[in-house]
């Protein structure tokens, strides 16, 4: 029991110690941003998860990247360009709309009115 | 009605086998190799060797560029091909990835040389700037843009389904 107390305490506690200071940032806003961004972000060498849970060299880089650009001002749209050029569409969570990504967007709605028309005339019989 | 309900499910259906058809027979689509045509960025990075510093100028002409370091194993199993292309006159330049001066070179004269020349990313900055998530990559380089980049080892099959094609479509390196 008291193992368990100290494994639960010594986790909490461990989040403040590396949490802090790990990146350094010029207002809150930036910081917020950053962490906002990292998590609509994927990790281009893990098979699905953000940059934000990602530790690989890789992720590192662009978090630092990420930074750097929000210190030189880029709006997010502008850094999520930055790095689909680099790493392709699919480092993005959320991916814009283009010819690749109809079927993507559109898809789900019409299943939706597909259904409901089913459901629509079979009432109606 | 019942002919309405028929006509839905088979024409979803329908939608679904036509989808995954052209996803399966997408020619262009190949695990690990990107096709897309981009441009070279810009970069001022040392020489491995020497002081010289190599910038996207240097890059006239059509290359192939191999992200490699000292401490990726799957480079050292690429190595010998990279030895057979050089050996067919194929200019391969070397982009050293994040790798400490004295391994690299240490790494290269005990495995051999096959690049024209190094240059060494020691922070990786080219590197983020190409896209590269790890050693080794690929890249085909002609007339300072980026037509091919493959992320993983370039072997026997890997060069005659992903580079060869390319290489004879564009008519580079001789088409050998």
């Amino acid at each position: 029991m008291l193992i368990k107390i100290f494994l639960f305490f010594s986790i909490i506690f461990s989040s403040f110690t590396v949490g802090e200071s790990l990146y350094e940032f010029d207002s809150i806003e930036d910081e917020k941003r950053f962490y906002t961004l990292i998590k609509e972000i994927r990790c281009p060498k893990c098979t699905s998860g953000s940059l934000a849970s990602s530790n690989a060299p890789v992720s590192e880089d662009i978090k630092s990247k990420i930074i750097q650009l929000i210190k030189e001002g880029k709006s997010d749209k502008e850094i999520k360009e930055f790095l689909s050029d680099r790493f392709g569409n699919q480092v993005l969570y959320n991916p814009g709309l283009s010819k690749d990504t109809y079927f993507l967007w559109f898809a789900p709605g019409l299943f939706l009115m597909l259904i409901l028309l089913f459901f629509f005339f079979r009432k109606r019989t | 009605m019942t002919i309405f309900i028929r006509f839905i499910i088979i024409s979803t259906a329908l939608m679904f086998f036509t989808f995954f058809y052209l996803y399966i027979n997408d020619d262009k689509y190949y695990p690990g190799a990107d096709f897309t045509t981009s441009n070279m960025p810009d970069f001022e990075i040392k020489d491995l060797y020497s002081e010289r510093v190599f910038s996207v100028k240097d890059l006239d002409g059509s290359y192939l560029i191999n992200v490699w370091a000292s401490w990726c194993i799957t480079c050292r199993i690429e190595h010998s091909f990279l030895a057979k292309l050089e050996s067919n006159n194929i200019p391969i330049i070397g982009l050293n990835y994040k790798d400490e001066k004295d391994d690299a070179i240490n790494w290269i004269t005990k495995f051999g040389d096959p690049y024209k020349y190094i240059i060494h990313d020691y922070k990786g900055e080219l590197a983020l700037d190409l896209g590269v998530t790890g050693a080794p990559e690929t890249f085909l380089l002609n007339d300072g843009k980026i037509i091919v980049h493959y992320r993983g080892e370039v072997n026997d099959m890997i060069w005659n389904d992903v580079f060869k094609p390319v290489i004879m479509k564009e008519n580079i390196f001789n088409a050998n």
